[in-house]
């Protein structure tokens, strides 16, 4: 059960100063655009975050691509918005942390083939609800969210949506709960990055085969028996390798119930 | 949090260790060189068979020691000549005899029934008749015996009888204790099995229990006079079994309910056990599952579960505990159903949760996830708690009880065995374990754990062996058939010894400790007994390493650590956040349901409401709209005081409490309960954060209860935090639009004491002829032609004349105008003005357009002026009244919720709250905010699980004609067949609903056999007609009856209370003194206690003091030295000789009972039921309501000087509340009143005022100071 209080609103709480800089493509009027700073959650979702954003440099672009769809980079690497915010920072720039946070906005050139369209916040809510799904299905068999009712998926999302901590772990309490006879999840539900971006997901037990809590040191040996000094990183901090994978679970996935992770 | 309870468990080495569901070791009982083989208990209560198969009883963990009253009547009979003398005629009673004198109780007979019990004091007389106090010889007199007493001789009384009392207390406590043995020698039929149960048999009467025992040959016995005040019981007697039986375990469930197992595998179950005949009719036999021997077999409440000698497990279905006395099926179940895992022993606990031991590696294992749905359960789970080294555990000891278990035994029995003694004290325990049966020869070697432990006792223990001969004063009495009752082990001493009763953290060891005394070696186990073991399902106990508990470990692990700080660090970053706007602003939100409005007939309409929160301005309104869309009202969400909830079964309310509107409450019910709870928390959260409320109260806060449980509290510091402008407070009135012409009556809240001033600006009109200001008293009701209202007293009179030219300064006292002093006219029709009342120590100054103008000296007290009236054809700007003390009135008094479900809250200075529940348990609040429906409202911290019983009756009620007999058909005018106590609402068994999803029963309906009155076998009592007394005996002329029905419900919640102790009290009162607190209580008992230890660090303390009582008390109050208690029949006490050094004071005194002539009664003398003392006061509510105060209350007066009653409300009041100046009393209608006027002078009051609709059962003002 996640009950460690402390550890969860820590989390929720992690902030990223992000400074969003118009594309020079894109730019048509003659003055150029002021940078915008905004403080953004780390457990949030871009489009979530994007709309004042947008706002602010609409004025700036031609009339034609006003109506595109857009999408951001960091150096040259679009950014997926169905990841976490927090995820896409550690994962690109958590080896060499440097605030704000500097990423460039476009509304030309959508790269269809790396990035998944977001019409709308309905589709990220879509994902969202899905990833959850999935995560539960992995810890209880989907049976926990089977049981929800769909207002209960409405404050989760809604939760998220408004940073709303308590009204997010109302309902996240239960899907962090062991099931039934069960103690501890069936599997782990937990995403590992390369730094390519690359994601390996295995079915990963919380116990070991004598019954005993998997900690990370564990996992990374069975994970990467070749790789001894591997390290894991999530919330822009290293994850000590006593760390018990349950615990890690519980506490330290993010809202959509996975854990990523990325390896360094 | 739940209470503590213990888990018994015997080792392999006979020795007896307890595990407490509140800590995580186990602990060993003192050993007394005595093993035992078997264990059975009930809750403080626990039986076990000793390794000399003697049965010993050890009753501990009572709070108040059992005491019981023995009482014998003196009787004499006036002869002439002789006058009265003990010489009776041959037909009257006995000299010395029970009440009703069919019983002969000679006080030199009366003896102590076992050594185990000792005299409190000698015999007594007791010299008051129904709170009355009689001369010192106490005696009563009557015209003959049969008849009523009464305290004054007459001329007639020709018999008197006087009650002679005294107490004997049960000093076994904590100790083993002997109990008799069936023949002289106690080797010839020694026992081999015990067991105790029926502490639920349905129907019996409070605090039985059934214990039944198997000898060596085969008999079973059941013990005689067994309950909760009598613990050993009377005599064994035999009770027979079927032929070719040979019994060897028996098993008595919560409901009386009894299993056997024979020898030969099979079990028999008697049938027939009810509260009439606990012994039962017949024995039957039940199949052993297929091919299976029975090993051991434990009754619960609605099962029985069993093992079989191939170590499987069985659950017998079908097993109803509430119906097993009457239905032979519901005893005996239906089927066996085999549980996977494999035991060797198996003990069922306190709501059917199931313990076994392990076969293979002897372990002790829970069986989780058991509920009265699934009596089953889901899995066992082994229970790994640390283990309290014996300090008797070593070598010898097991030798003695393994190598040569016969040898031993059977020294203990023989009575000349010089080694054994009557006090065996804890050291020589000790020397005794060492020197006991020394063949030691076998090899063992010391476990590792044990020897620090050694090492650390080894100067405690007197290797001599001196005092160790020294105490062997009387070798033969330690036998169990010359002492009956006596006494094995001295009380455990707190100091020196660790007992099992001690609570331990279990979760922090201190390092020390944990290595010296603790270790974690594997026992093995061959007993184990759960019956006194209540698990809360919902916060299990910390035994268990495989599952939530381990968080215990990983909060204090250093990878949490890690990880907590480098989350915290990568905050700790230096940019400038004010460049960078938040990416998710909160602006505002509605929300918005349908509902219906209930208006106050009790009719409801529909709407939808709409609530909006606009969070940076910190401001919400609640819209109601019609259903087609029309606004009805909007509400600003600052207006409201209070939010209270208001269900009733099957509609969820919530009441909102707006004095500002016309209409005062809003009471709106929600289509379902969820989404009551949801719009509750909301709104009590947007409320809060209006008026910044958070958290724990402030220490001088009021709390209240209302008649739905709901906690609420009002903190005066927030309102005087918003006053506050420079050491006085300031008010401004809002006098906008008000009709001046026909008079502007406002309430001065605080009364106008000296430094108060009232500074007004405004406009006259031009045809002005005459307008006044009049600083005056309440109103009071003047019994004319009709009820009309008048204010009698005016301290001062205000009058400007135009017509006259003259300002006239006058007083009214009782209604006549005092000498008028005149002044010059200062003002002009049509002007604009200012006038300003200031108000010192000797009069009033008054100021007109900033000039000084007069001075009025008081003829009336200052502090009586509770309001103010300006009449006049003129206009107002402004109305500002200053003054010393804060000013508060009723519609800034914002009562927050504050989670929990509680009867009673009391509180003093020092932020100590305690609760009642229903359930007469005892909570302390833990300074959170939150729980049930207001869910993490204020953050979880100190928010704990609750629950509480309530008690549903209803009547059944018959009338007698001569056809049929008694029948539920009634007469036309009767009563309801099935109706509440008064009969003037229809209450039927089906239609009784629970109040929320909160609740559920735990019984069923069940006929009460303990109804006041008393009743026959049946349940019924009977009367004359309906509204008569009733009697348990039908006579000829009774031809109605009723009886009671009654069910049990719980309520599960959370609150931020904890559970203090496992008294149950009637009444609780807190005095706070800087850090020291001191805590009163009155038991169910009816006796009283404190509770020792109690600090603002430690608000639980430490344990009860009890304190002798000769009369059951019902209520308590206790200010600083100053105890008063009410008893039961309405006396009323003080406590006297209560110092610093001797806290609990030396005796009770009798206070001069109120007589109060009032108009409505005919009584000349009415008994009290509550009280509440302030330092100088005492207020006491009547039973007839009335309210009485005694002024002159002090240390060195403590029964006070004087009566007062008021008498100035129409309607009763059942509870107040007093401190120094705040006196707070709940009317029967349960709004709640504040008395205006309360100063040192004047100790009871001018006038109540209205500060709360209610409907509230229960406050405190204790701690409230202006």
């Amino acid at each position: 059960m996640a009950n460690d209080r402390e550890v969860l609103r820590e989390i929720w709480d992690g902030k990223l100063p992000i400074c969003f800089q118009l594309h020079q493509e894109d730019l048509m009027d003659i003055q150029q655009p002021d940078p915008f700073y905004v403080m953004v959650p780390r457990l949030s979702y871009f489009p979530l975050v994007t709309d004042k954003m947008k706002r602010h440099f609409l004025r700036y672009i031609s009339q034609e691509s006003a109506d595109n769809e857009m999408w951001l980079d960091y150096n040259g690497q679009p950014l997926k918005w169905h990841y976490p915010i927090g995820f896409l920072y550690d994962l690109y720039c958590g080896h060499d942390p440097q605030l704000p946070w500097t990423l460039t906005v476009h509304f030309t050139k959508f790269p269809e083939n790396i990035l998944l369209h977001c019409p709308n916040k309905d589709i990220v809510e879509a994902h969202y609800m899905s990833t959850v799904k999935e995560a539960d299905v992995l810890k209880h068999r989907g049976q926990v969210m089977s049981t929800m009712q769909k207002k209960d998926h409405n404050q989760l999302w809604l939760g998220l949506q408004n940073d709303k901590f308590d009204q997010f772990w109302a309902i996240n309490r239960r899907l962090m709960e062991s099931h039934g006879d069960n103690e501890g999840f069936k599997y782990i539900p937990l995403r590992i990055y390369s730094d390519e971006g690359i994601c390996s997901q295995r079915l990963i037990s919380p116990k070991n085969n004598d019954g005993s809590r998997k900690v990370i040191q564990q996992l990374l040996s069975e994970l990467y028996p070749n790789k001894p000094d591997v390290k894991l990183r999530t919330h822009g901090i290293l994850i000590p390798s006593d760390t018990p994978l349950q615990w890690l679970s519980e506490h330290m996935s993010y809202p959509d119930n996975f854990l990523h992770i990325c390896l360094c | 949090m739940s209470s503590n309870s213990l888990l018994f468990a015997i080792n392999n080495e006979g020795k007896v260790y307890a595990l407490s569901t509140s800590g995580s070791c186990w602990r060993e009982f003192m050993y007394l060189g005595l093993e035992f083989k078997t264990l059975s208990a009930v809750p403080h209560f626990l039986w076990a068979v000793g390794g000399d198969r003697q049965i010993y009883l050890h009753v501990h963990g009572l709070e108040i020691p059992i005491r019981v009253k023995e009482e014998s009547y003196e009787n004499e009979r006036w002869l002439p000549l002789e006058g009265f003398s003990g010489r009776l005629l041959p037909t009257d009673r006995y000299h010395f005899s029970s009440q009703d004198g069919t019983k002969d109780r000679s006080i030199d007979c009366i003896r102590l029934p076992s050594m185990a019990w000792q005299w409190e004091g000698d015999w007594q007389l007791e010299l008051t008749l129904d709170g009355q106090p009689l001369d010192h010889d106490g005696w009563t007199y009557a015209v003959d015996f049969p008849a009523q007493f009464g305290p004054i001789k007459q001329w007639k009384s020709c018999v008197r009888r006087r009650k002679w009392i005294r107490y004997r207390k049960f000093s076994a406590m904590n100790s083993w204790c002997a109990i008799a043995p069936l023949h002289k020698d106690p080797t010839q039929e020694p026992f081999i099995d015990v067991s105790i149960g029926g502490d639920q048999i349905p129907y019996a009467s409070a605090g039985t229990l059934a214990v039944w025992a198997i000898t060596a040959q085969g008999r079973v016995m059941y013990r005689v006079g067994v309950s909760t005040i009598s613990p050993e019981g009377l005599k064994w007697i035999n009770v027979s079994i079927p032929p070719n039986c040979d019994i060897k375990q028996i098993s008595v469930g919560p409901t009386g309910l009894v299993w056997a197992l024979l020898w030969s595998g099979r079990a028999i179950v008697r049938k027939g056990i009810n509260k009439d005949c606990p012994t039962g009719e017949a024995w039957l036999e039940v199949k052993s599952p297929a091919d299976t021997k029975l090993t051991a077999v434990s009754v619960g409440y609605n099962t029985v579960w069993a093992i079989s000698s191939d170590t499987r497990v069985w659950f017998r279905k079908g097993i109803e505990g509430n119906q097993a006395g009457n239905s032979e099926t519901a005893a005996m179940g239906s089927g066996w159903l085999e549980i996977n895992g494999n035991m060797i022993h198996i003990s069922v606990g306190i709501n059917d949760q199931v313990f076994a031991i392990g076969e293979s590696n002897k372990s002790i294992y829970w069986r989780s996830g058991i509920t009265p749905s699934e009596l089953t359960g889901k899995r066992w789970r082994t229970i790994q708690a640390n283990m309290q080294l014996s300090r008797t555990s070593s070598s010898t000891s097991i030798i003695s009880s393994s190598s040569n278990p016969k040898h031993h035994s059977l020294s203990l029995l023989n009575e000349n065995t010089p080694e054994l003694k009557t006090t065996i004290n804890l050291r020589n325990s000790w020397e005794e374990s060492h020197s006991a049966p020394i063949e030691n020869t076998l090899p063992l070697k010391p476990s590792k754990e044990i020897r620090p432990k050694k090492n650390s006792n080894i100067e405690n223990i007197d290797l001599s062996g001196k005092s160790y001969e020294t105490t062997l004063k009387n070798p033969r009495a330690w036998s169990p058939v010359r002492s009956v009752g006596s006494v094995v082990g001295m009380e455990a001493q707190p100091d020196s010894d660790s007992s099992v009763f001690d609570v331990d953290s279990g979760m922090y060891f201190d390092e020390e400790v944990s290595q010296t005394a603790w270790g974690t070696c594997d026992a093995t186990w061959t007993f184990i007994e759960a019956g006194a073991c209540s698990i809360d399902t919902v916060q299990i106990p910390h035994w268990f390493t495989d599952s939530k508990n381990a968080y215990n470990s990983d909060i204090t692990a250093k990878w949490r650590f890690q990880i907590l700080d480098s989350l915290k660090s990568r905050n700790m970053l230096d940019i400038d956040h004010n460049n960078y706007g938040l990416a998710i602003e909160m602006k505002g939100w509605t929300r918005s349901c349908e509902a219906r409005l209930v208006c106050e007939n009790n009719t409801s309409e529909d709407c939808i409401l709409s609530l909006y929160w606009h969070a940076s301005e910190n401001i919400g309104t609640l819209s109601v709209f019609q259903p087609d869309g029309t606004i009805k009202f909007i509400l600003n969400l600052g207006e409201i005081t209070s939010i209270i909830t208001s269900s009733e079964p099957g509609c969820p309310r919530i009441s909102l409490a707006i004095p500002h509107q016309n209409q005062k409450i809003i009471k709106i019910q929600f289509t379902s309960e969820m989404e009551q709870e949801e719009w509750l928390s909301v709104l009590v959260d947007i409320t809060s954060q209006i008026n910044c409320l958070s958290g724990k109260p402030s220490n001088y806060s009021a709390w209240a209860v209302t008649n739905s449980g709901d906690v609420l509290n009002w903190d005066p510091k927030s309102a005087e935090h918003n006053t506050d402008r420079n050491g006085s407070y300031t008010k401004e009135f809002q006098v906008f639009g008000k009709d001046i012409l026909n008079g502007f009556t406002t309430t001065l809240h605080n009364n106008f004491p000296p430094g108060s001033v009232l500074k007004m600006t405004g406009c006259l009109y031009d045809d002005i002829n005459r307008f006044h200001i009049n600083l005056q008293c309440p109103e009071v009701q003047k019994q004319r032609h009709n009820i009309e209202t008048e204010v009698t007293e005016i301290p001062f009179h205000f009058n400007v004349r135009f017509d006259e030219s003259v300002v006239v300064c006058n007083t009214k006292k009782a209604g006549c105008w005092g000498v008028e002093e005149r002044h010059v006219l200062p003002l002009k029709p049509g002007q604009e003005f200012s006038i300003k009342i200031i108000c010192d120590n000797s009069g009033f100054t008054v100021n007109v357009n900033e000039l000084h103008f007069c001075s009025f000296k008081h003829r009336l007290s200052p502090e009586s002026i509770t309001s103010v009236l300006i009449l006049g054809p003129l206009k107002l700007y402004t109305l500002e009244y200053s003054s010393t003390s804060a000013i508060i009135g009723p519609d800034e008094m914002i009562w927050r919720m504050m989670g929990g479900y509680l009867r009673k809250v009391e509180c003093c200075k020092n932020g100590l709250v305690w609760g009642i529940s229903h359930d007469h348990r005892v909570w302390v609040y833990t300074g959170g905010w939150g729980g049930g429906a207001l869910k993490g409202i204020g953050g979880n911290d100190g928010i704990h699980a609750m629950t509480d019983t309530q008690t549903y009756c209803v009547y059944e009620n018959q009338r007698w004609n001569p056809l049929s007999g008694y029948t539920s058909t009634g007469l036309p005018t009767d009563r309801f067949m099935w109706s509440d106590v008064t009969g003037k609402h229809k209450r039927t068994r089906e239609h009784t609903k629970l109040l929320s999803r909160h609740w559920h029963w735990i019984s069923e309906w069940m006929i009460d056999y303990n109804t006041p009155g008393g009743v026959d076998s049946e349940g019924w009592q009977y009367a004359t007609d309906f509204p008569a007394p009733y009697h348990g005996k039908k006579v000829f002329t009774d031809c109605v009856r009723r009886r009671r029905w009654y069910r049990k419900a719980q309520n599960v919640t959370e609150g931020p209370w904890m559970r203090a102790g496992s008294t149950a009290l009637l009444d609780v009162s807190l005095w706070g003194n800087d850090k020291e607190v001191t805590v009163w209580g009155v038991t169910l008992a009816g006796d009283a206690i404190y509770r020792t230890g109690v600090t603002t660090a430690t608000p639980t303390g430490l344990h009860w003091e009890h304190i002798n009582c000769p009369h059951s008390l019902i209520a308590i109050s206790v200010v600083n030295d100053l105890i008063w208690a009410v008893g039961r029949k309405g006396e009323l006490y003080y406590r006297d000789g209560i110092t610093k050094e001797n806290p609990g004071g030396t005796n009770w005194k009798l206070i001069e009972a109120p007589k109060c002539s009032f108009p409505f009664s005919h009584k000349s003398s009415i008994g009290a039921k509550f009280v509440s003392l302030s330092q100088s006061s005492a207020w006491v509510i009547l039973t007839n309501g009335i309210i009485a105060v005694r002024i002159d209350v002090a240390s060195d007066q403590r029964g006070g000087k004087q009566w007062k009653y008021l008498t100035d409300c129409e309607l009763p009041f059942k509870h107040v509340s007093c401190s120094e100046q705040e006196v707070w009393a709940i009317r029967s209608d349960g709004t709640l009143h504040r008395r205006l006027g309360v100063t040192a002078d004047n100790a009871a009051g001018i006038a109540w005022q209205q500060i709360h609709c209610g409907p509230l059962v229960h406050v405190s003002a204790r701690a409230c100071t202006s």
